[in-house]
């Protein structure tokens, strides 16, 4: 019995060590980043690092009303990252549905194809994107950049989508056809609320990395496509780094994420917890 | 207004890859009937019903409902309902909303809705769960309200797939019973496809006996077990099952491990090889009968089912007395030559006297 709780005591205090541990490899570089965008440019650079300063909420105020204020690029950071977001679901939503039922022609080579295009490095593709948007005359536009977007996205939501739907029992959708529902209404009334959960991943997934890219933003926009991302170089310069700046844009850049991410959170859990059918697959 | 409901089947073959599924299936169903579709598993009934539905297409053949050539009409233009055998209710929707679901979808008004679906919930004891998902209710429960979603509408024909497998046997045999109840007081066609043939006795007016992707006889349950056309349907209608004993027939001589009993009736044919049938009920312990060793006895509580050993072959019978047997004990069996039935020992087929 004691050496039963004992074994416990220790599993849980090996568990929160590993645990800890982890999170700190992934805190500390953002509990760096928040203490540097408290201090001074100066106070950034001193060495050895001062731990006691006077805080200062400057940094925040000049990366987002200064020189090289981020707002604009937060707001295209939205628009891109929402635009893409939107469209993937719109349209893998129906694709997904339609692998995971439809009699298709070639629907396994065609599975194959969609999901090999995750395969090539993202780099070997940022010229030919850029040849071709550059000859639609699409670089530095939105529609450009979300178009490329959707090119990695689509095949991504659709891979993700089509294992949720087939978890989706047929008979439900039987049931649904026998009582006059189109497959529309069935994909609408039956399907689509009982893979919510896994729309719900598809969409920050999407959304975190639309939000997240860097490579091709920076090649494929400009002056007037300049996602957060880009915008941060500004801080980035031959001659200085204006690194507590930096972090401030950085900090307030992720803040989207995080809040969305948590947002979301439930509604994975909610999506998880529907389940009528006792011992049935996840939903 | 005659009554509807009529389903015609002619021909119908399906093909799964090479596995033959339906082969040749005929079948006529009369309106306001409750038709068993019964057979083992993998024997084409499941198929039958699907057809019906229109979840499935023949390869060849037709279905006809009330005379409509529907064999390639989809499941929303059949006029039909289906109770599925996992219920496939909306886990997502509450039980209101399950059963309202076909409503909307035909479009009927919001305002007739409510009182609808309270009227089809009342019918089958659940309007005091329609708040609740199917995921809070138990499994009788939800094969009610599976029930309701299908009579909601009232439909022309009811399909039913083994819609009591899921249940415990207790409450299977009291779903029995009010789904017959149900069945009556709709006046609405219903097929029902199981494997338990208790089941199918119990519950239809007809039924179909499936066998490997082929009707084999189609009749009242009382026909199908008094007169069955093959030793098939013979080995599988009745709990426990007939005996199957091979046997050797000479006109009115029969002679089954080198006992042979007189007939009442002649059968007109060469001298031969037949199998014979005797239902375990029929058999008697009689001191100059055929003897057999006793291998096991199974008390059933009222009867008592005694496994013996004829020749190479296990028999049931069931005796009502308690008399005390040792296994291993000689038990001497008689028949009453009226109640057994004689199938030709190639094709499986009943004989006829004369």
């Amino acid at each position: 019995m004691i050496a039963h709780r004992r074994a416990r005591i220790l599993r849980t205090v090996v568990l929160m060590v590993v645990a800890s541990t982890l999170l700190l490899i992934w805190v500390l570089p953002l509990i760096w980043a928040f203490v540097v965008s408290l201090k001074s440019e100066r106070e950034v650079l001193a060495y050895p690092p001062t731990v006691i300063f006077s805080p200062t909420t400057s940094n925040y105020a000049d990366a987002l009303f200064g020189d090289f204020s981020i707002v604009d690029s937060l707001l295209t950071s939205a628009i891109v990252s929402t635009a893409t977001t939107v469209l993937t679901i719109v349209l893998a939503v129906p694709a997904a549905y339609a692998f995971a039922r439809l009699r298709l022609p070639a629907k396994r080579s065609l599975g194959f194809y969609t999901m090999a295009t995750q395969m090539v490095p993202p780099v070997g593709l940022v010229i030919p994107y850029f040849l071709i948007l550059n000859r639609f005359g699409w670089l530095d536009t939105y529609h450009g950049m979300i178009t490329v977007y959707l090119t990695f996205s689509l095949p991504f939501a659709i891979w993700l989508l089509v294992s949720y739907m087939e978890d989706v029992p047929w008979e439900m959708e039987e049931a649904a056809f026998l009582d006059k529902a189109s497959r529309l209404q069935t994909l609408w009334h039956v399907v689509i609320p009982q893979v919510r959960g896994g729309i719900a991943v598809t969409v920050i997934f999407i959304f975190l990395n639309a939000w997240n890219e860097f490579l091709f933003a920076v090649q494929l926009g400009g002056n007037t496509v300049r996602p957060v991302t880009v915008a941060m170089y500004n801080f980035i310069s031959v001659e200085q780094t204006l690194w507590a700046k930096l972090s401030a844009a950085a900090l307030v850049a992720m803040l989207p994420v995080v809040i969305i991410g948590i947002a979301a959170q439930k509604q994975i859990v909610k999506g998880l917890s529907v389940g009528a059918v006792k011992g049935g697959g996840r939903r | 207004m005659s009554p509807q409901g009529r389903v015609s089947l002619r021909g119908i073959r399906k093909l799964f890859g090479k596995f033959v599924a339906l082969d040749g299936i005929d079948l006529d169903i009369e309106p306001v009937e409750f038709f068993a579709l019964l057979g083992p598993s993998g024997s084409g009934k499941t198929t039958t019903l699907r057809m019906i539905a229109g979840l499935d297409t023949p390869d060849e053949g037709t279905v006809t409902v009330d005379g409509v050539d529907v064999t390639f009409a989809p499941p929303g233009a059949r006029d039909v309902a289906m109770v599925f055998q996992n219920y496939a209710l909306y886990p997502h929707m509450t039980v209101r909303d399950n059963i309202a679901f076909p409503l909307k979808m035909a479009k009927v008004s919001a305002k007739s809705i409510d009182g609808l679906v309270h009227e089809a919930a009342a019918k089958v004891h659940i309007d005091d769960l329609l708040h609740r998902r199917p995921g809070q209710l138990s499994g009788g429960q939800q094969q009610r309200c599976a029930l309701a979603r299908a009579i909601v509408r009232k439909p022309k024909l009811f399909l039913l797939d083994e819609p009591l497998s899921n249940l415990d046997a207790q409450l299977r045999l009291e779903t029995r019973v009010e789904l017959k109840k149900l069945q009556r007081n709709l006046n609405v066609t219903a097929v029902y496809v199981t494997h338990d043939q208790e089941e199918a006795m119990t519950l239809a007016d007809r039924m179909a006996v499936f066998f490997e992707g082929r009707i084999k006889q189609i009749g009242a349950p009382s026909e199908v077990f008094d007169r069955p056309n093959s030793v098939e349907v013979a080995a599988f209608i009745g709990s426990p099952p007939m005996n199957i004993v091979p046997a050797h027939l000479d006109g009115s001589t029969l002679t089954i491990e080198g006992h042979a009993v007189r007939l009442a009736r002649s059968f007109d044919r060469v001298p031969g090889p037949v199998t014979v049938g005797i239902r375990p009920s029929h058999l008697r312990i009689d001191a100059g009968g055929i003897p057999t060793q006793l291998y096991l006895s199974e008390n059933l509580g009222e009867t008592r089912l005694l496994n013996l050993k004829l020749g190479e072959v296990l028999i049931k019978m069931r005796v009502t007395q308690s008399e005390p047997l040792a296994d291993g004990e000689t038990v001497p069996i008689t028949f009453d030559s009226e109640s057994i039935h004689l199938f030709d020992a190639e094709t499986g087929l009943r004989l006829e006297a004369g």
